[in-house]
């Protein structure tokens, strides 16, 4: 026989922020705005590092040619994505994006196609590299070859 | 906002126990300089799910923001085994999921692995507050049941769907049934109203 139980807990995370003291939300999240882009310097660096990382899986993963490495591109690309709309890199957040779309939908159906993965890498590592200097026009180019390759390679997905 | 916070009301989070887990180092830091914005004081920081197990059974913990993606497993699986640890209070704990790449199946994932809610990133402070916010006002029941183990996953009260009973001890019908009783008339509702002297 199944047991369904439903019952009441305690909010303690409620509990404890009555404690007196603290700040305004609105100076909380002032706070926490300044110290997220006080870290800023040192994550963009970073994206350049796994950027790199990243040519570096695919490359690992074209050799071999088989899908193992998709999953690790994948979670990489997600870890960029999440750098990069941090810091409103929003072109590195849409390519990075993009990438998990296919590598997704590379493992789990069709065989990877790793020309649309290469070209994908090259464009996030050039947004990458170019971190905030990237010119509108020109991650604008580098986004729209993007979108072409991911509607040829995955044209039934959204 | 919250529900009952304004942006001008004082919220204290420096005595929370919050655990942050996210597999990815930057990705870590961001999180943990945003609670330390919010003034949470020293934050357990988890790459992996092993190490936020041990958090778990360490020490009691206000608040957890698990990323979908851990070092050496996904989020989802560290909140299921969390909400069945029987580790209370961690195990009733309010948990934000937080995700990348995000498609539908991914919400209803942490949605049925026990997450307290999920929000998608890039998450701006301003939003998390607002979670945050809202889950100090949460009064959801907890679950437990061979299936779902976690919060109630209904966030309204709007009774059971229409012509079915509901599962619940104190789900009501829609349908109202026919009186059971006299109607009272209008003096009887009027004497409920009225002030009146009583001997004690």
């Amino acid at each position: 026989m199944s047991t369904v139980r439903i019952f009441a807990v305690e909010n303690q995370l409620a509990r404890v922020v009555e404690a007196p003291g603290g700040k305004t939300v609105d100076e909380h999240v002032r706070a926490a705005t300044a110290r997220i882009e006080g870290v800023r310097d040192a994550s963009l660096a970073s994206l350049v590092q796994k950027s790199e990382a990243l040519a570096a899986l695919a490359a690992e993963g074209r050799a071999a040619g088989s899908g193992d490495a998709l999953g690790r591109i994948y979670d990489l690309s997600n870890a960029i994505f999440g750098i990069a709309g941090a810091f409103d890199l929003q072109p590195l957040a849409e390519a990075t994006f993009s990438l998990c779309d296919l590598a997704d939908g590379f493992r789990s159906g069709g065989s990877a196609n790793w020309a649309a993965i290469d070209v994908h890498v090259d464009g996030i590592r050039l947004l990458a590299i170019l971190g905030d200097r990237a010119g509108e026009a020109g991650a604008a180019s580098i986004l729209e070859g993007l979108r072409r390759v991911r509607q040829r390679v995955l044209p039934a997905s959204g | 906002m919250g529900a009952n916070q304004s942006k001008y009301e004082r919220v204290n989070l420096s005595t929370a126990e919050v655990l942050l887990a996210c597999g990815d180092t930057e990705g870590l830091n961001i999180l943990a300089e945003m609670f330390a914005g919010f003034g949470v004081h020293t934050p357990r920081r988890c790459l992996t799910g092993a190490e936020a197990r041990t958090a778990v059974q360490e020490r009691v913990l206000n608040l957890m923001v698990v990323d979908a993606a851990l070092a050496d497993e996904e989020g989802y699986d560290f909140i299921s085994w969390l909400r069945r640890s029987e580790t209370a209070p961690n195990c009733y704990a309010p948990v934000i999921l937080v995700t990348g790449h995000t498609k539908p199946s991914q919400i209803f994932r942490g949605r049925d692995a026990g997450a307290s809610f999920v929000v998608r990133k890039p998450v701006a402070p301003t939003v998390m507050m607002q979670r945050i916010l809202w889950l100090l006002n949460d009064q959801r029941k907890f679950v437990t049941s061979p299936g779902y183990c976690g919060p109630d996953r209904r966030l309204k009260a709007i009774g059971p769907p229409a012509g079915e009973k509901g599962r619940r001890h104190d789900d009501l019908s829609a349908e109202v049934g026919a009186a059971t009783t006299p109607n009272l008339d209008q003096d009887m509702i009027d004497a409920m109203f009225s002030p009146k002297a009583v001997s004690l």
